[in-house]
């Protein structure tokens, strides 16, 4: 028993969980718990603040590499066979439908709950001052995660995948001086082809999902390093005097420094590099207002990653992934739509191609990464921030609104056509 | 939430989760066991017995097999495969031995091995008569050097 | 919520536990599993004593497939068609029953999609069988099946399948390439139909369409030839078997029967005794081909017909278009030809055939082949309706020499024409016609109208 115990405590070198001192420990000895403080503020729990967003998209993000590594064992890059191998994973391997469902409808999934997630930030102007940064990595999180989405969309070589792509190479294709070589950089060629399959396949399986380990490595540090979460903003009162808090106070010396309390509560011993506190004086109320990551957060935590792995396999369990004929270069569909998160461009580009195709989008790139930079206001009540949010409301419906017109009201053509009238297509 | 609900319920739940994670393990175990094989099946023909001589055995290359084919015997069908490291071994008829290329080893016309590194005798598949006439071999079903079928 | 958290954690444990069983009872029990063990059964019942039955009840169930990479096929019919290749089993039900009659046709080299149609990757019924969304090559009806021998065999005849062979022989003269594309041939005005055994379209609709073009596809500028019934039959076989799909080397080697018979009628077609002779009989233009496959080995025979220029060069030889199994089936005539066989042929067409005839039959070929009988007719009639041009209907071409000389002719052929407006006021007519130069090269045109010419009747009345 002796050495069964030995063994146990070589691995967790922590108290007992029934002391503080215990689940203070398990976070903070772990490597992989340790990207949380030991105690976090009950406000930022409540799911009627963050919606658990963040949590989801990387939660999907984790279904998406598990799912993701086990079709690659029956997967092979190449046309003739590429297509094939789809069909296998449809009719022979074992869970193979389940699995590539999973992956597909975790991929939609997470283009949305990143998308979502960005306005949650938007809206909570949780992007301010010192989280500017954070809104940045979080902007080309978004553009990778696009990125991976449009990469995997190739892959089954289906007439759906392939055209597309096409479609969604020729957007790109626009772009002044570049468009062209970047194409060809991307397709390895003048036309989705073998070389591009390869090409996607690379992208796709190691050097996209490699930058989004980092920059979600970057994501999740800069949290802690910008002093947790942001606050709700209903809890903000700015009619509060500044606290003050002593520097360096133990019972038989004097104080230090008395400084300004930080609003953003740090837990950096380092800090003190930064004329912050070593030891934060946690008042009463502070006090109330926090409870141990364990078992509070981590509980919550655990219930939002099985929400989404349930509710993934609910999906993938009723419905299967879409797989449409094999490619053929010779015939193409009408109308031939790019996947649905470019649909709102390719709406645009249908009116002009330089304007809608890159002048619109890097537009709208720049501006995202430009906003934490460009909203000189202070403030994150939304009652200061009226305008702001107009500004960004304009832009989320918009955009959905031409999504939902690319995906919903073009028929053959590109014709206008609602949904509800049935279009016969030529005469295929 | 109280320590005991906690307890109670986080605990059983975390059984109900363990158990669905071993389902999950022996599911993933079973998606990577392949279901079908792109390669020469292990079961097989090889046409009809009329197709083969007395003598000297036959080579089937894709199916790396010997069949032998003897008057008032039968047939009988050995491996090509080396039991050292794989390498495909030869029918000398001028000796009536199997050689191996790769590093020299020896089998008897019976697959023992006369001369090393191989470390026991060439393996000998059945054969059997499957319902159309034709000879079916099943590399799954080792039998003794001594199997014949007659026909 | 905060105080329940501990409950929904363990609901969603419970639910995570259901739906992996779920998705694992899902995957553990597809159809063709019912299929084999109903299989093993019937088999059982054959066995003579209690081991082996329960041996054969043993069998581990398994998908079943067949690697056809010459083919770019798999097959998995097998997994549920167990008896297909057992003849104790032609009795049994349908999915066991036994295939009679496939000849050299064995499973194992040629699968059964390539004949039968279906999606054989699959391993459940209504997706093998194919009618579902995005597989272009459903199940063939019974009826049809026989229509896929073209896939392979694209040319001369096809024992067993006249409809075929008829099939071909129409599209080749009733003009359907004027508005439709073969291999790369053909007009624009209709679809292409290279590919046309794998667009998905039931027989059914193609029969139908070929009595009642306009019924089908409402709109549809294609006329009513009035097909028979039979003929409509014979086009939809030829249609049902185009494809373009590459068939390996094993399947190519014996894709033409090259009978003698074909390449006897070949012989005839390309009017080879307007030079050569056979046994004295012929014209002595070229070398006598009495024996000539005794003289010469098949392949440098081959040779000389894609590339006389290579063998001999300045010969005077015309290159043939012929396909590689055309080519063998001529060569397999010329093993067996004698000159019996050329005087027939001579007494066939009533005389030896002179370079003129020769140029006349291939402007014919050409007439039918290119597409001017479509809207020509295939006695140079005319008469298709064509809306708003002078005389309202495509013009008769049996009256040409006392209209134009054969150089003007041969303008409108290689420029082609606009039909002059009845009524100046109203719409463009739908048919017009269309300029050759790009696909005809001149002396193909001046075949044409040789032919042309040669068929031009008296002109009625006159001055």
């Amino acid at each position: 028993m002796n050495l069964i115990r030995e063994i146990w405590q070589s691995i967790v070198r922590r108290d007992p969980l029934s002391t503080d001192k215990g689940k203070s420990e398990l976070v903070f000895l772990n490597v992989w718990l340790h990207i949380h403080p030991a105690k976090v503020k009950k406000e930022h729990l409540k799911f009627r603040y963050t919606f658990y967003l963040g949590f989801i998209t990387f939660f999907l993000f984790i279904v998406l590499v598990t799912t993701g590594i086990a079709l690659m064992c029956y997967y092979r890059p190449y046309p003739p066979v590429a297509y094939q191998d789809m069909k296998d994973l449809q009719f022979v391997v074992f869970l193979g439908p389940f699995l590539r469902a999973m992956h597909r409808w975790a991929a939609h999934g997470m283009v949305i709950c990143v998308f979502l997630h960005m306005c949650r930030v938007f809206y909570t102007g949780s992007y301010k001052k010192p989280r500017q940064f954070n809104w940045v990595v979080g902007v080309i999180l978004l553009l990778l995660t696009l990125g991976l989405s449009f990469t995997g969309y190739l892959l089954p070589w289906d007439q759906l995948a392939y055209w597309a792509i096409t479609v969604g190479t020729n957007i790109g294709s626009y772009a002044p001086l570049v468009g062209g070589q970047l194409k060809l950089l991307l397709l390895g060629g003048h036309t989705v082809g073998e070389a591009a399959l390869i090409r996607f396949y690379v992208l796709h399986v190691a050097v996209l999902p490699s930058l989004v380990i980092l920059l979600t490595i970057v994501h999740f540090w800069r949290i802690r390093k910008d002093g947790g979460l942001s606050r709700p903003p209903w809890k903000l009162n700015t009619n509060k005097p500044e606290a003050l808090v002593t520097i360096g106070a133990t019972p038989e010396t004097a104080p230090l420094k008395t400084v300004n309390a930080s609003t953003d509560k740090t837990y950096g011993l380092m800090e003190v590099v930064t004329g912050k506190p070593i030891f934060e004086t946690v008042t009463p109320e502070e006090e109330e207002d926090t409870v141990f990551s364990y078992p509070y957060a981590f509980f919550r935590e655990a219930i939002a990653l099985m929400v989404t792995v349930t509710g993934i396999m609910a999906v993938s369990l009723l419905f299967h992934a879409p797989l449409e004929a094999m490619a053929n270069p010779a015939k193409t569909p009408n109308p031939a739509k790019a996947p649905w998160y470019f649909l709102g461009l390719q709406e645009l580009v249908s009116h002009s191609a330089l304007l809608g195709g890159v002048v619109a989008p890097a537009l709208m790139v720049l501006a995202l990464l430009a906003i934490p930079y460009f909203d000189r206001n202070p403030s994150r009540r939304p009652s200061d921030r009226k305008w702001a949010i107009w500004l960004f409301t304009i832009f989320v419906v918009v955009n959905l609104v031409l999504i939902i017109i690319g995906t919903f009201f073009r028929g053959p053509g590109w014709a206008f056509v609602p949904p509800w009238v049935h279009v016969v297509a030529g005469a295929e | 939430m109280n320590r005991r609900s906690f307890l109670t319920w986080g605990t059983a739940g975390m059984a109900t989760l363990g158990s669905a994670m071993a389902v999950s393990f022996g599911a993933v175990l079973r998606f990577m066991t392949p279901s079908v094989f792109y390669e020469p099946p292990q079961t097989f023909k090889v046409g009809k017995p009329a197709d083969y001589a007395y003598g000297a055995p036959t080579f089937l290359a894709d199916e790396k097999i010997f069949v032998f084919r003897e008057r008032d015997k039968g047939f009988s069908v050995a491996s090509a495969v080396c039991t050292h490291l794989g390498c495909t071994v030869n029918f000398f008829q001028s000796d009536d031995h199997f050689h191996c290329p790769c590093h020299g080893s020896i089998f008897a016309e019976d697959g023992k091995v006369i001369h090393g590194p191989a470390p026991k005798p060439l393996n000998w598949f059945e054969v059997t008569l499957a319902r159309d006439g034709q000879l079916l071999v099943d590399k799954d079903k080792i039998v003794p050097a001594s199997y014949r079928l007659m026909v | 919520m905060g105080r329940r958290l501990p409950q929904i954690f363990f609901a969603l444990s419970m639910l995570a536990m259901v739906l992996i069983v779920a998705a694992v009872w899902q995957a553990s029990t597809p159809s063709w599993k019912t299929y084999q063990h109903k299989f093993l059964q019937m088999e059982a019942q054959g066995e003579p004593n209690a081991v082996t039955k329960a041996a054969v009840l043993a069998t581990p169930p398994e998908v079943h497939q067949i690697l056809l990479p010459g083919l770019q096929r798999v097959d998995r019919c097998t997994t549920c068609h167990q008896g297909v290749e057992d003849p104790t089993m032609k009795d049994a039900p349908e999915p066991f029953r036994y295939h009679a009659g496939l000849g050299p046709h064995i499973p194992s080299k040629f699968g059964c999609t390539i004949c039968h149609g279906g999606q054989g990757l699959a391993t459940d019924v209504k997706d093998a069988h194919g009618n579902v969304p995005f597989w272009q090559t459903p199940l063939l009806p019974a009826d049809y099946v026989r229509a896929s021998c073209g896939r392979c065999h694209k040319e001369g005849d096809i024992p067993g399948v006249p409809e075929l062979t008829e099939g071909r022989r129409l599209f080749e003269t009733e003009g359907c390439r004027g508005c439709h594309k073969l291999n790369g041939v053909g007009g624009s005005i209709g679809p292409d139909l290279t590919e046309e055994g794998a667009s998905q379209r039931s027989p059914a609709w193609l029969e139908h369409h070929f009595l009642a073009p306009n019924v089908v596809s409402p709109g549809s500028a294609m006329p009513n030839f009035h097909f028979t019934r039979e003929q409509a039959r014979e086009l939809t076989y030829y249609m049902l078997s185009l494809t373009n799909q590459q068939m390996g080397a094993y399947y190519a080697s014996v894709a033409l029967i090259p009978s003698p018979k074909y390449g006897r009628q070949l012989f005839v077609e390309k009017d080879c005794l307007v030079c050569h002779s056979i046994g004295g009989v012929g014209a002595k233009v070229g070398p006598d081909l009495l024996g000539v496959t005794k003289r010469h080995s098949a392949e440098w025979l081959d040779e000389q017909l894609v590339n006389p220029q290579l063998v001999y060069p300045g010969s005077t030889m015309p290159e043939f278009d012929m396909e590689a199994s055309a080519r063998k089936a001529l060569i397999a005539f010329l093993a067996t030809a004698t000159a019996e066989d050329a005087k027939e042929i001579v007494s066939g067409k009533g005389r030896l055939p002179t370079p003129e005839d020769a140029a006349i039959a291939a402007g014919e070929a050409d007439f039918g082949r290119f597409g001017c009988a479509g809207c020509h007719g295939t006695t140079l009639q005319g008469g298709v309706p064509n809306p708003n041009a002078q005389g309202g209907e495509v013009p008769s071409l049996l009256h040409l020499s006392s209209d134009y000389t054969k150089d003007e002719v041969i303008e409108i052929i290689r420029n082609g024409r606009v039909p002059p407006l009845a009524n100046t006021a109203g719409p463009q007519p739908p048919l017009y016609m269309p300029a050759w130069k790009n696909l005809l090269s001149n002396e193909d045109i001046q075949q044409i109208v040789e032919f042309l010419w040669s068929k031009q009747q008296k002109s009625q009345g006159g001055w």
